[in-house]
């Protein structure tokens, strides 16, 4: 019990200090030394302060893999905290008798942001709608709004930006003080590409012709000559300080193609009803 | 007139009843006052008994005596018979409404096994209803469904004669190894389920059973009747005495099964949750040792109980911690066990259990994988297909997949039963549809709503449409806020949310078709959106997303729309007709599919076409000879 909470607190200091391959070394020693006391799972069973103390290292795990931007790592910290979440969200609701478990310390919140967090920023949309539709479930349990938690709101403002096109929002959201915490920030350059690469491609259909200082703007590049380097990696065409998108060239010669296969389909599908026409009658 | 024939036919009925009652209710109350000396006795020689148990047996036996005076009085007097007859029919009414209604608002959408399976009712068996039992039978059902127009039968003693009607239809099914009358015997329960009182049931089972089965002791337990073998022996040897009837034979695991499955009704009509809780348990316990396919879809059933018991039981769903998560184990491995058995009854029912339960706790990625590891049984009954597409849908729905979900929904909707009684089902089916359909970009039929079964659920989501499909971002903000805890009771309010973006696309739409040009300014101002920038990210995207076809000028900040190609000209009409075309051919093959043929019939056809095939020899004989005239007569002819 004591090794374990000064396990803890070591873990703490050097996650402090971002020794992490300390921390690694403390958290494999303090998650077999949870194993040993059979309290990686909560159990009906296990005392509160174990839940609390195993809690505490698989927080700081997944702290310590999302500052060495090991996702992997992450997603598995955060799956083997659901079971303590759940504890909570139990918990929580109204009506429940408080139980003796601390939920003080728990960094739930923040946790379950960065994890939307990171699916967000890997595309995943089904899996943060999935995550999401279970929180937002239980705040309107409690009477609230998902919102009403700044680690939360942080990533369902981005999305909903994102799905809607205001990349400017989600700029301004990634490079302002805004950011709810400083593992909140390490997103930042992905959602950042990810904008511009999104911003790039609706500027190829929208756009006929950009001006380059335009485009600078747009795609909230610092420099010309970071536009013109980015406009070659997506192999625009630069002249006259404009960018010209490239057009599709296939636009003509493909309505050619298209009548051909089209007119292969209408004849198969013309013989496929006769056929069925025919079992029928 | 058939009604009032119906009615002639019912008076006759319970003149004679009424008459036989007469004459047996002296009997009894002869035959009881010995009776009750004899249980005295026998309550007085059993010292094992304790003494508040005698005392139970002594008052109830008194009650029956009461009741027995009260027939008597009844008997005596035929006019008011009638009359108390119908005041019965009423009382029972009344109790039974409340609980349907209760249930109709309630979230609860299923809970009282409301869809009724239609199945035309087959001519093997009208044609085998030949015999006096077996029109009794057919009777007993058709009654359960009309009863109100015949207010004098006893509603206790239809119910018992209900009951034991009942098990001959599933001895039949056992007999026939013909699920279908196991259906039908499922299907009366509804409206059996008004009549069902402990003394009904009990004195049923003391019929069905001997006193030593266990099976009756345990369901006599859970009725708390614990002491119906000792205190109604008066109507079970009067029987014997009356009607020859001998010691009840072996009975069948299905009726044990059905037995159970109206105790447990009976349980959960009585809000008994805790109680009716533990009588599942360890009723499945008991089923699950059984390995009989006649027993399947009366498992399936008590699956079904089962999983509404812990349904009830606090803590209540939302919360991670509900008891219904404690039914997971079991379910699953009742899975199993019915996937290993070919169990299709079970398996459906149990699986939609199973997606309810985890979508109860909102844990839907566990939902998720049970689906993708578990195909869904495709001979599966239309209840459990709609319920599962429904579920499937919302999940789909969840995850952004929304042409998946579209599809689901519409196979929900469409085999809902839209009778009165499935009405949540359709309801909730209907407003998930619309939410899906206006989250496709698409603009529900205005008829939806208007189905007198639909207009005042989804009112809220009437005016929604409406907002998405003028475009107007204020008014929709406006609906979500003031219809939020509907949206939020129906489950549809993180997908109303996401909304928003379709509501600016339709505008966006919307002005790209009424305007050859349009400044961005204008288009932010008319959409109420934050800047100018926002605006061109959001036009540029839609462009993109292939929502318009227009371009956009950075320096004049304008959006120019294209010209709209003819639509013709496309393979746009030739894929839609082709798409309509398949779904036609598709239905036909189904129906197809799904036509019964009775089970003998081919051997009556084949008698027929042997005659045919005698025929057609006697006739070729007979050709053959008029050939001979003719050739005669040809012979005839050509010799002229």
């Amino acid at each position: 019990m004591s090794n374990l909470q000064s396990l803890v607190s070591e873990l703490h200091a050097a996650i402090e200090r971002k020794q992490f391959d300390v921390a690694n070394e403390l958290l494999s020693r303090s998650k077999r030394a949870l194993l040993m006391q059979n309290a990686l799972i909560p159990t009906s069973s296990t005392p509160p302060q174990f839940v609390v103390l195993a809690r505490q290292v698989l927080e700081l795990g997944a702290i310590a893999s999302i500052r060495q931007t090991d996702a992997q790592l992450f997603t598995r910290y955060y799956q083997q905290l659901q079971p303590f979440y759940d504890l909570e969200r139990h918990a929580g609701l109204p009506g429940q008798s408080s139980s003796d478990i601390d939920f003080s310390t728990s960094q739930r919140s923040k946790i379950t942001g960065l994890y939307l967090l990171l699916l967000l920023s890997m595309g995943d949309s089904a899996m943060f709608h999935t995550v999401l539709e279970g929180l937002v479930e239980e705040a309107s349990l409690k009477g609230g709004r998902v919102e009403d938690d700044a680690c939360i709101k942080y990533p369902v403002e981005l999305e909903r930006n994102l799905m809607e096109g205001s990349y400017d929002k989600v700029w301004r959201e990634t490079k302002s003080e805004r950011v709810p915490s400083e593992d909140f920030g390490l997103f930042s350059n992905v959602l950042v590409g990810t904008i511009r690469n999104e911003i790039a491609g609706c500027s190829e259909k929208a756009y006929p012709s950009l001006p380059i200082s335009n485009a600078k703007n747009l795609l909230f590049l610092d420099s010309e000559g970071a536009v013109i380097e980015f406009a070659k990696e997506r192999g625009w065409i630069l002249r006259d300080g404009r960018i010209y998108f490239p057009v599709e060239p296939e636009a003509t010669a493909r309505s050619e193609k298209d009548i051909l296969v089209a007119s292969g389909t209408v004849i198969e599908n013309a013989l496929g009803y006769a056929r069925e026409l025919e079992t029928i009658v | 007139m058939p009604a009032e024939r119906r009615s002639l036919r019912s008076n006759n009925k319970s003149d004679t009843s009424s008459s036989a009652n007469d004459e047996k209710t002296n009997s009894n109350s002869q035959s009881s006052s010995v009776k009750d000396k004899a249980s005295a006795t026998r309550a007085a020689a059993n010292k094992a008994k304790s003494a508040s148990t005698k005392k139970d047996a002594n008052g109830a036996s008194n009650d029956s005596m009461g009741e027995h005076d009260q027939s008597h009085t009844n008997g005596s007097k035929s006019t008011d018979n009638s009359v108390n007859g119908s005041e019965d029919v009423e009382m029972g009414e009344d109790t039974a409404g409340a609980p349907t209604s209760s249930s109709n608002t309630s979230k609860d959408r299923k809970s009282n096994e409301k869809m009724t399976v239609v199945v035309p009712p087959t001519k093997g068996s009208r044609s085998s209803a030949n015999d006096k039992e077996e029109d009794v039978t057919m009777e007993g059902v058709e009654d359960g469904d009309v009863e109100n127009t015949e207010p004098e039968v006893d509603p206790r003693t239809k119910a018992i004669q209900d009951i034991k009607s009942n098990f001959t239809l599933l001895e039949r099914a056992v007999a026939h190894f013909d699920p279908r009358f196991t259906l039908r015997v499922l299907r009366s329960i509804s409206s059996m389920r008004k009549h069902l009182t402990p003394e009904v049931l009990a004195e049923v089972i003391v019929e069905t059973y001997s006193a030593s089965s266990s099976t009756a002791s345990f369901l006599l337990e859970a009725l708390g009747q614990v002491n119906a073998f000792e205190n109604a022996p008066a109507s079970s040897q009067m029987e014997v005495d009356s009607d020859k009837k001998p010691i009840p034979k072996e009975t069948l695991a299905e009726v044990d099964a059905y037995l159970s499955i109206l105790v447990q009704i009976y349980l959960f009509d009585q809000r008994e949750i805790q109680k009716g809780a533990q009588f599942s348990t360890s009723l499945i316990e008991r089923l699950r040792a059984l390995n009989r396919r006649t027993l399947d879809s009366l498992a399936a059933r008590v699956y079904f109980y089962y999983s509404l018991f812990f349904e009830q039981i606090a803590p209540l769903p939302p919360s991670p911690a509900a008891a219904v998560t404690t039914i997971r184990q079991p379910l699953l491995a009742a899975l199993r066990t019915a996937v290993l058995r070919k169990d299709v009854d079970t398996q459906a029912t149990v699986m939609t259990l199973l997606l309810r339960n985890y979508l109860s706790t909102s844990h839907i990625s566990q939902a998720d994988l049970l689906i993708s590891h578990n195909p869904f049984p495709v001979a599966a009954s239309n209840n459990q297909i709609a319920r599962y597409m429904f579920y499937l849908g919302r999940i789909r729905a969840i995850q952004l997949q929304y042409t998946e979900a579209h599809s689901h929904l519409i196979g929900a909707t469409r085999k809902s039963p839209a009778s009165q009684v499935a009405r949540g089902f359709y309801q909730a089916s209907h407003k998930l549809l619309v939410v899906v359909e206006l989250l496709m970009g698409d603009i529900p039929d205005r008829a939806v709503f208007r189905q007198p079964a639909l207009e005042r659920a989804m009112h809220p989501y009437l005016l929604l449409s409406q907002a998405v499909s003028v475009a107007d971002l204020d008014a929709f903000l406006n609906i979500v806020n003031t219809h939020s805890e509907t949206f939020r009771k129906d489950g549809t309010y993180t997908l109303i949310l996401r909304l928003r973006q379709n509501v600016i696309k339709t505008g966006i739409r919307m002005m790209s078709l009424s305007y050859s040009r349009i400044s961005l300014r204008d288009i932010c101002l008319r959409l109420g959106l934050d800047s100018e920038e926002s605006a061109e990210y959001i036009v540029a995207k839609a462009i993109r997303d292939g929502v318009i076809e227009a371009t956009l000028d950075h320096e004049h900040g304008f959006m120019k729309s294209k010209e709209v190609g003819d639509i013709y000209a496309t393979r746009e009409p030739g894929e839609a007709f082709h798409e309509r075309i398949r779904a036609c051919l598709a239905l036909h093959d189904e129906s197809v599919k799904a036509m019964r043929f009775p089970m003998n019939q081919h051997r009556l056809e084949l008698k027929s076409a042997q005659e045919a095939r005698e025929r057609e020899r006697e006739l070729a004989k007979e050709i053959q000879e008029g050939d001979m005239d003719d050739e005669d007569a040809g012979g005839d002819f050509d010799a002229i």
